[in-house]
């Protein structure tokens, strides 16, 4: 039993960290194309194709696949409510990588909201 | 420049968007559920439950609503700040557990829910702070 929650939550944080992965190619898909102003149909529309020809959105989708897969397989030997709580630490892998990757800057009550993500992971683990 | 008042159309889109959520997650179970017969023990089993829960009605309609609340959650952030939307919509969190003890008889205990609730306040404080660090640059 405690191996078996070992192995879950290893393939959760697997498609967390994939998910990372995949919002990092997002966003700096999206970045480079240096959107900004006014919404209208024709603009969104000539975005979505910009976005559509960047390899970076490909390996994106890829990534989204692949943490699909793993998410399916946690779900064949999981609780949905273990397994769903449990998948929040993407937000502790977001983080991590928006602060070193994107070097984006961090205020206190970001932190002070990770740091409760991580304790009520534990907690539900530990159930 | 921030989008803050909640009006009662988007309050129902956010409704409609946790809901919806709550669903994808739903469906998602119910597809690996309706697999269970396959034992994942290894790479090729793994592949051969993967490639039956990918013909389940199940998943199919977990994808279909995981677009219906891309596009749902695309018009609420064209109307409103994140920071707002967020705390709003992370009902799920609660929601999803509900679920799973109604309809998949999964059982939570108080410690469990301590820590769903500690999750919940983290996800909400995070999203607090992107306004806190837009208003810092302003």
């Amino acid at each position: 039993m405690r191996e078996g929650l070992l192995v879950t939550l290893f393939m959760i944080s697997l498609t967390s960290l994939c998910d990372t992965i995949n919002q990092l190619f997002l966003k700096s898909a999206i970045d480079s194309l240096n959107f900004g102003g006014k919404f209208n149909f024709v603009r969104i529309f000539k975005f979505i194709f910009q976005l559509l020809i960047k390899p970076r959105i490909w390996l994106s989708f890829v990534f989204s696949v692949i943490s699909l897969c793993i998410w399916l397989l946690v779900l064949s030997r999981a609780d949905l409510n273990f397994a769903f709580s449990a998948d929040s630490m993407h937000y502790i892998f977001i983080a991590l990588a928006s602060r070193f990757i994107l070097k984006e800057r961090f205020t206190s009550l970001r932190w002070l909201g990770t740091g409760l993500i991580v304790t009520g992971i534990v907690f539900v683990s530990l159930s | 420049m921030f989008k803050k008042k909640v009006t009662l159309k988007i309050l129902l889109l956010l409704i409609t968007s946790d809901i919806l959520e709550t669903a994808i997650h739903f469906f998602f179970k119910k597809g690996a559920l309706a697999e269970a017969q396959f034992s994942v023990v290894d790479m090729p089993s793994a592949l051969v439950f993967l490639k039956a829960v990918f013909s389940s009605p199940f998943l199919w309609a977990g994808l279909l609503t995981v677009v219906a609340v891309f596009v749902i959650w695309s018009t609420i952030l064209s109307k409103i700040d994140l920071s707002v939307a967020v705390p709003i919509a992370s009902f799920s969190y609660i929601l999803v557990p509900v679920v799973s003890v109604i309809f998949l008889h999964e059982q939570i205990s108080a410690l469990r829910w301590m820590g769903i609730l500690l999750i919940l306040a983290g996800v909400i404080l995070v999203s607090l702070s992107s306004k806190e660090r837009i208003a810092q640059s302003k």
